[in-house]
């Protein structure tokens, strides 16, 4: 079985990728629109200087090698919602090709090419025999990522997926709130033949489609029969795909160089441009930098990128990545949100770890300094509280002793005082204080 | 001014030369009159690049050039004939009349820009936009006795310029007087940034920089007619005599121009045609409960016209996979090499000179039993600047027996129209220009 992708993301430009108009969703249709969108004649092109940046850190995102020249192509077909009979894309150069992104950091998985291009129209079906045509979408910025066929099931392309997209949301900030899409052509082969289902939205129609594909193509050959080349699409609610059109060889597009754009000396603004690390690389490296459990890396990252960097810098003052993880996974992570979003500087925190690691306070201490830093309260007050929910945690495990019994069979018998805590408090202590204390308590009872 | 305006139905009876002319006849502030290429667009007027695909377009827009022109305090007047999108030598390929030579009504005014040289002969003290992408300039100019000049490429902006071959294309000026183009040409130069190749020029400076020396390509010369060769030799002569130095040069690489030319521009053409489909504006007659491909075959069968759908078809057969590499691929690096040989003549000459176009204007009758070989080549002369983006001007240089004027060439290196502009100048002192008998 090979399968490949082809995955269109809308660019998080304000901006169209050859002119002024927005590319925010409209409220009728058509609205968004210029002659120069419109494809009307004598108007030319502009190009858009953030739809570059945003396709060099995808390329350099995806490893890809990045020309110091690039020039655009013009891609002829007709269709109603391609305003100029020609699609504005990129052929012969690419702003990335031949690169390499590990899935789950260990499976490579080959990028062909990285393109830029302009999203066509879109026609929608009106009854049985008239279609509308909306040109709000024509000429918004895309990159196309094109994959070798390197996964081995659908499985395994909706994984990749999955890590791809939270890369590329963290790569070019684009935001999660689902306005600008992400587009996926999903190739499969069985035999000879490639099948290209066109433009699957969502990872798990993504899995859906090339498994309805591969059970649908290998039962055409059991039975002796051929599988055509075509391109055919996803009906997300039956589940199925349907044939829409025998597939022209890609090279009938005619392609020939966008004469309009010039070609772009990219070079200098490449070496410009620097990727934050993405938050599937950084769980990578941490867990083998730190030679920590890849899980726990990754629980550590999705919390917060800010986080896993101050695990960082505990691991590094402390030299004790374990001790950092108990740290960070502990009372640090249990107040990380409030303190994050008070834009607080992590480095208290590293001071507090450090001085722990050198003797100078014990861990109980170290954990009360560190609720009072990260949540700006005072100590004496949270020395109170503390003692207060010791107090509470102890009086409950003193009139429930069979809990600690469970407690011994099962931990997670746990939840049950912490459930009971919670409740008797009414939230003033959280679920992380409420464990360390009721495991503080069980220490001198079990 | 008010004389010219109120003549204009009648020249036109006659002349042919607008596909429409301004309904309002008032001159309000203007300071002087001028007429367009209907493939510049114009927001007062009709734009329908001489084809039927377009009747009744009113763009949004004015072409830059246009826009510049009406900025300097011009009226537009007409936007004038030219064969269908550019495709064409003889004016003949337009679905809104056939412009007639002023010197002789039975022969052509050339092409593409066949309508604005045949004004710019016609009306006194008046300058036309036209659009050049391999002679479409020179060869009417040349064929209507009038100076006609193209800058480099880049030099004026293609904003609204409805596109023949993008990467060949430029807005030039053609007019019997050479001080208007040494007027206007600074008016509609310049960067414009809806046009990004109009972005890297440098400034034209006009500063009455002189040609020492021409190089006359002397393969050139072969095939070329009899009266156009004896004029164009006395032209040496009285070059020589304002103290021009002028050398027989080779220049082999020029006979590749115009299939070169021919190809770039083909399949240029063939994808910006591809938005004409009816359906958005222009023309829009026909069943639009038709399947998509079947009204879009139906409406550019009969709309376009038949040397336009030619076009299209050699040049979406030179795109092709396999075909690619073998036309559209080797025109290009041809294309450089072009550009390579005019950048080495330019090391020991400040122009290169030719006669314009091989003979003079032929009459109607001649061009229709001509084959599209035959036509095609007539452009051989003054196309390869245009392949090379070079700017160059072709000046009337003589007339044969029977009246017909001639014209030669000039060609200068990249943003080098001073020195052609001066030349024009010092020219039109030196030669005396005849005007058709104009009578209405």
């Amino acid at each position: 079985m090979m399968i490949g992708l082809e995955i269109h993301v809308q660019l998080p430009t304000a901006s169209k990728m050859f002119c002024s108009c927005p590319t925010t969703d409209a409220e009728a249709p058509n609205t968004h629109v210029c002659p120069i969108c419109l494809g009307m004649p004598g108007t030319k092109p502009v190009l858009n200087k953030k739809a570059v940046e945003c396709g060099i850190k995808l390329a350099k995102m995806l490893n890809c090698e990045i020309p110091d020249i690039m020039w655009f192509a013009r891609k002829t077909y007709f269709y109603p919602d391609m305003s100029k009979g020609v699609q504005v894309t990129q052929y012969e150069k690419t702003v990335g090709s031949k690169g390499v992104y590990l899935l789950h950091g260990k499976k490579p998985i080959g990028i062909t090419k990285i393109q830029l291009e302009e999203d066509p129209g879109k026609t929608k079906r009106v009854g049985d025999q008239s279609s509308l045509v909306d040109y709000n979408r024509a000429g918004t910025p895309l990159t196309e990522i094109v994959t070798d066929p390197d996964f081995s099931s659908p499985a395994e392309a909706r994984e990749f997926l999955k890590q791809l997209i939270t890369d590329i949301r963290h790569t070019i900030d684009l935001p999660g709130d689902g306005e600008r899409s992400i587009r996926c052509d999903c190739n499969i082969s069985i035999g000879k033949e490639r099948v290209e289902v066109k433009n699957v939205t969502g990872l798990r129609n993504v899995e859906r489609a090339l498994t309805f594909e591969a059970i649908r193509q290998t039962k055409i050959l059991k039975a002796g029969g051929k599988v055509d080349r075509e391109t055919r699409r996803f009906d997300e609610e039956r589940g199925v795909t349907i044939s829409v059109r025998k597939k022209e060889y890609e090279s009938d597009y005619g392609y020939i160089n966008e004469p309009d754009l010039g070609v772009f000396h990219i070079g200098e603004m490449v070496r410009s441009i620097s990727i934050k690390e993405s938050p599937v690389n950084m769980a990578i490296r941490i867990s083998r930098e730190y030679g920590i459990d890849e899980k726990t890396a990754g629980q550590i990252v999705s919390t917060s990128v800010n986080l896993a960097k101050t695990f960082e810098a505990i691991a590094e003052a402390t030299g004790s990545p374990q001790k950092a993880v108990s740290w960070t996974t502990g009372a640090i992570s249990a107040n990380w949100k409030a303190f994050e979003a008070a834009g607080k500087d992590p480095a208290g925190i590293v001071r507090i770890t450090k001085r722990f690691a050198d003797g100078d306070i014990t861990d109980i201490e170290a954990d009360i300094e560190l609720k009072a830093y990260m949540t700006g309260s005072d100590i004496g007050t949270i020395k109170e509280q503390s003692a207060g929910l010791d107090q509470i945690v102890g009086d409950y495990l003193d009139s429930h002793p069979e809990i600690i019994d469970e407690i011994k069979k099962n931990e997670k018998a746990i939840n049950r005082v912490i459930g009971h805590v919670m409740k008797e408090t009414g939230g003033r202590y959280s679920s992380s204080d409420i464990v360390s204390a009721t495991k503080g308590a069980l220490a001198s009872r079990l | 001014m008010k004389d010219i305006l109120a003549s204009l139905p009648g020249l036109n009876d006659k002349y042919s030369m607008f596909s429409c002319i301004a309904e309002d006849a008032d001159l309000g502030d203007s300071k002087f009159l001028f007429s367009a290429e209907d493939g510049l667009t114009s927001k007062d007027m009709m734009t329908r690049c001489g084809s039927k695909m377009l009747d009744g377009h009113r763009p949004v827009f004015d072409a830059a050039a246009i826009e510049k022109m009406r900025a300097a305090g011009g009226k537009l007047i007409g936007k004038c004939n030219m064969d269908e999108f550019g495709f064409g030598s003889f004016g003949t390929n337009s679905a809104y009349g056939i412009p007639k030579n002023p010197f002789d009504l039975e022969r052509s005014c050339g092409g593409s820009a066949g309508g604005s040289a045949c004004a710019a002969a016609a009306i006194d003290g008046h300058v036309s936009l036209g659009a050049s992408t391999g002679g479409s300039i020179c060869c009417p100019a040349s064929f209507c006795g009038v100076y006609g000049l193209v800058p480099t490429y880049g030099r004026v902006s293609r904003y609204g310029l409805v596109d023949c071959g993008n990467s060949l294309d430029k807005v030039g000026l053609i007019s019997s007087d050479p001080e208007l183009l040494a007027r206007f040409l600074p008016v509609i130069s310049g960067k414009d940034p809806r046009e990004p190749t109009s972005c890297a020029q440098p400034e034209l400076e006009l500063k009455g920089e002189r040609i020492g020396s021409v190089g006359v390509p002397e393969e050139q010369l072969e095939g070329v007619s009899k009266d156009v060769l004896s004029c164009f030799e006395s032209s040496l002569d009285v070059l020589r005599g304002m103290g021009v130095e002028v050398k027989m040069i080779k220049m082999p690489s020029l006979k590749y121009a115009l299939s070169t030319c021919f190809i770039i521009s083909a399949a240029e053409s063939s994808t910006n045609l591809a938005s004409f489909v009816g359906m958005r504006y222009g023309q829009q007659e026909g069943d639009l409960s038709m399947r998509f491909d079947d009204y879009f075959t139906y409406f550019r069968t009969k709309y376009i016209g038949e040397e336009a759908r030619q076009r299209i078809l050699y040049g979406t057969y030179i795109r092709m996979a396999g075909l690619r590499e073998r036309y559209y691929v080797k025109a290009l690096r041809v294309r450089l090499h072009i550009i390579e040989s005019y950048k080495k003549a330019f090391a020991e000459h400040d122009a290169i000179l030719t006669p314009t176009m091989p003979f003079v204007s032929p009459k109607f009758e001649e061009i229709a039993k001509m084959t599209s070989d035959e036509s095609y080549g007539i452009d051989r002369l003054a196309c390869p600047p245009d392949v090379a983006g070079m700017p160059h001007i072709s000046v009337p240089c003589g007339y044969d027996g029977s009246g017909m004027p001639i014209g030669m060439q000039l060609v200068t290196d990249h943003w080098k129209e001073d020195p052609l502009i001066t030349f024009a100048k010092d020219w039109g002192k030196a030669f005396d220009v005849r005007r058709p008998e104009v009578s209405l």
